[in-house]
């Protein structure tokens, strides 16, 4: 693994009687997109504000960009916090070039900047226009603006995508994959799968105050079997001997889950049975399900069987 | 400039172009005009009143018409010698069988102080008030009369009048620039300075707190508010200095220069303007910036206290809550100045000058009673230390406390729960 950007180590926090965080270690590789998953209320925010520094944690120990204590890199962090705030009698460029200003940049830079990524992100309207007067969604992506203004080489994003429509979300990504490019390394917190999903190098799943999981995002979808949907040309009684124990009905085809090194021999079986395939496909769970599975895991403490719903047909 | 200063005026310049680019601050600028106007009106009040009495006042001698010619001429003389307020209008009265004094000092429509009845050698003073100035005047009266009477009229004393132009302020006149000095700085800082309770509460009802918080220093952000503050506090200063000169100025110049040329005759060709004769012990360029510099640590010491307790509010109305015990706090320490400048050298003084936060308004004072100067150094470098150590604690607090989510303000309490 190359040079790691984030390095936690065991980031405990207690609130009052309640931990809140429980030994959350992460280590993130510079250069990628990484993503903290979980539920809401699982910690993942406590766990970012002990990451960068704002909250100390009542153990454990945070270094960003190579080995650096989070207070002496600031000016290399970007942050989009989970509660959003500007203050709204500035306008929009002022309160771009202000965050710069904070982590080090010169105002005028700032100013310049804030007016060429408003422009590029569909918001020129708005540039002069004072916070107030903006809907959340507007205000929400100027402070994005304002929290990669001046360049960072860590971008912290928590709940990014909470609170934009669609074409929104969609320029968010974007603009994710393009500081990527650039070289900055982001790290964002979600519980909509959807976007770690397409975006995601690697992620780490938090569920009641620790890591349940760290990996990139096909290990976590190969935590659970996959899935089969099979529709014979011909069914009768004897097919349900050929199928896998646990094999579902559902209408013309049959549902079931399978193991990796079960797969040609089914493929066998079929074939020689003489049912003939109408429709066969064989798919990974998608995130969704693998992060569902984890979650229920750790909230009941049982292995819940997951439940395949993105199947792409594929002709026979 | 290093990172943190720099942060520091980013906050800095924020909070004070935040502050100064509305409409609200036009009205704070322009609240002095208020006050001095109410004033104003009062003062004519008041003084029209003062007029249409004193008119009406008298005092009342009832004698023989003979002792009438002398009676006037003594008022005459006493009036003309007496320093101070001069005594009410006097009425001379023949006597008659039946006037009773009693009933003269009770006649409606005029202010009756005192009348005098009788024969001058053991004459009736009837008086309003027991011990009244009038009554002594009206026994002071007739014992001029009798005495011209018995030594015949006598050339009045032809004094020469000399003042002391140089040779010192006197040590009342003195305290009383201290006095003025602590009023002033006080004054100011309770009007600018108490703001700095609520700064906080902007950034943390719209959540910048954590922008800022996650950015630069908390330190920066304590600091940087006051500074944007004290700019506030300055510019308002440095209007008003503005106007007063500016008016001053004006109304030099509406004086008739040839008024002047004669006033400045009558006082004698060397003669310094009243004003400037009386000097603070350090002198007066040494004592305005002294005064200014201890406002500024003033401001500094009592809005870092402010801005920390302030921060600790969650709502408007526990910050409204919090104004009343800072208020009485700066007032105990107003008291404690006050009682320092009316007595410089004195244990109490000493007392006042080591407290970090009323040092700034006891060492004004001193300044204006004591002509040692290195000492002030001292001072200020110790009231530096104190606002560090106030941000440095408020920003502990806030640390531990708001940004930690938690909502209970009785730190003790959190710091036994998470162990």
């Amino acid at each position: 693994m190359s040079e790691l950007s984030v390095e936690a180590k065991g980031l405990t926090k207690y609130f009052g009687a309640f931990k809140a965080v429980d030994h959350v270690s992460l280590e993130v590789p510079t250069g990628s997109i990484y993503g903290v998953l979980g539920p809401n209320g699982a910690g993942k925010t406590t766990s970012l504000r002990m990451m960068l520094g704002i909250v100390d944690p009542d153990s454990g120990e945070s270094r960003l960009l190579g080995g650096h204590a989070p207070q002496s890199v600031r000016h290399r962090v970007g942050y989009l916090p989970e509660e959003r705030g500007l203050y709204p009698g500035m306008k929009a460029r002022e309160a771009i070039a202000f965050m710069g200003a904070l982590r080090g940049l010169d105002w005028a830079e700032g100013r310049r900047r804030a007016a060429t990524f408003m422009t590029e992100l569909g918001l020129e309207r708005v540039i002069d226009e004072k916070i107030r007067k903006m809907s959340k969604g507007m205000a929400q992506m100027v402070q994005l603006i304002g929290s990669i203004v001046h360049a960072p080489d860590l971008i912290v994003l928590d709940e990014p995508f909470s609170g934009l429509d669609p074409v929104n979300q969609e320029r968010l990504e974007t603009l994710v994959r393009r500081e990527q490019t650039r070289g900055a390394t982001i790290l964002f917190s979600t519980h909509v799968m959807a976007h770690a999903e397409r975006l995601c190098d690697r992620i780490a799943i938090i569920a009641r105050s620790a890591r349940r999981f760290e990996g990139t995002v096909d290990a976590a979808r190969a935590l659970l079997p996959m899935q089969v949907r099979y529709t014979p040309r011909t069914d009768d009684d004897g097919l349900a001997a050929l199928l896998p124990a646990g094999a579902e009905r559902r209408g013309d085809a049959w549902q079931f889950p399978i193991q990796d090194d079960a797969v040609e021999p089914l493929l066998a079986r079929i074939t020689a049975s003489g049912h003939g395939v109408a429709g066969l496909s064989i798919v990974r769970p998608a995130l969704h399900d693998a992060f569902v599975h984890i979650v229920r895991q750790v909230d009941a403490g049982f292995d819940a069987d997951a439940h395949a719903d993105a199947i792409e047909e594929f002709a026979a | 400039m290093s990172p943190f200063l720099r942060t520091l005026f980013v906050i800095a310049r924020r909070d004070f172009l935040s502050i100064v680019a509305t409409p609200t601050f036009l009205l704070f600028l322009l609240a002095p005009l208020f006050m001095i106007g109410m004033g104003a009106l009062g003062g004519v009040g008041a003084s029209q009143l003062a007029d249409s009495a004193r008119g009406a006042g008298r005092l009342v001698v009832i004698a023989d018409p003979g002792d009438m010619e002398a009676l006037r001429d003594a008022d005459d003389r006493l009036r003309d010698a007496l320093p101070g307020d001069r005594p009410a209008a006097l009425e001379l009265r023949i006597a008659a069988a039946n006037t009773d004094p009693v009933a003269v000092a009770q006649e409606k429509g005029r202010d009756t102080y005192a009348v005098m009845s009788g024969s001058l050698a053991a004459p009736r003073i009837v008086e309003r008030e027991a011990g009244s100035r009038s009554g002594r005047y009206l026994a002071l009266l007739a014992t001029e009369v009798l005495r011209s009477r018995a030594a015949g009229t006598i050339a009045p004393a032809a004094p020469r009048f000399e003042s002391l132009t140089r040779g010192g302020t006197s040590i009342a006149a003195q305290q009383s620039i201290g006095f003025g000095a602590v009023f002033v700085i006080f004054l100011l800082t309770l009007l600018l300075a108490g703001q700095s309770v609520g700064m906080l509460a902007e950034e943390k009802g719209n959540k910048v707190i954590e922008i800022l918080a996650a950015a630069v220093p908390l330190e920066s952000v304590f600091l940087g508010k006051l500074l944007g503050l004290l700019g506030v506090a300055i510019l308002f200063i440095a209007f008003w200095t503005a106007m007063a000169v500016g008016g001053g100025l004006i109304a030099m110049t509406q004086i008739d220069p040839a008024a002047m040329a004669q006033a400045g005759a009558a006082a004698g060709a060397s003669a310094p303007p009243a004003v400037l004769a009386v000097a603070p012990a350090t002198g007066w360029p040494f004592f305005i910036g002294m005064s200014f510099l201890y406002f500024v640590m003033a401001f500094l010491l009592l809005g870092a206290v402010f801005l920390g307790v302030g921060a600790q509010a969650s709502t408007v109305r526990e910050i409204q809550m919090l104004s009343l015990p800072i208020t009485i706090f700066q007032v105990a320490m107003f008291s404690l100045s006050t009682a320092a400048a009316n007595a410089p050298g004195s244990g109490l003084a000493t007392i006042a000058q080591i407290i970090p936060f009323s040092s700034p308004l006891a060492m004004a004072a001193r300044a204006a009673t004591d002509d040692a100067k290195a000492v002030h150094l001292l001072a200020l470098g110790w009231q530096a230390i104190w606002v560090a150590l106030v941000v440095y604690l408020s920003v502990r607090l806030f640390r531990s406390g708001v940004l930690s989510g938690r909502s209970d303000w009785r730190f003790w309490k959190r710091s036994a729960g998470a162990g």
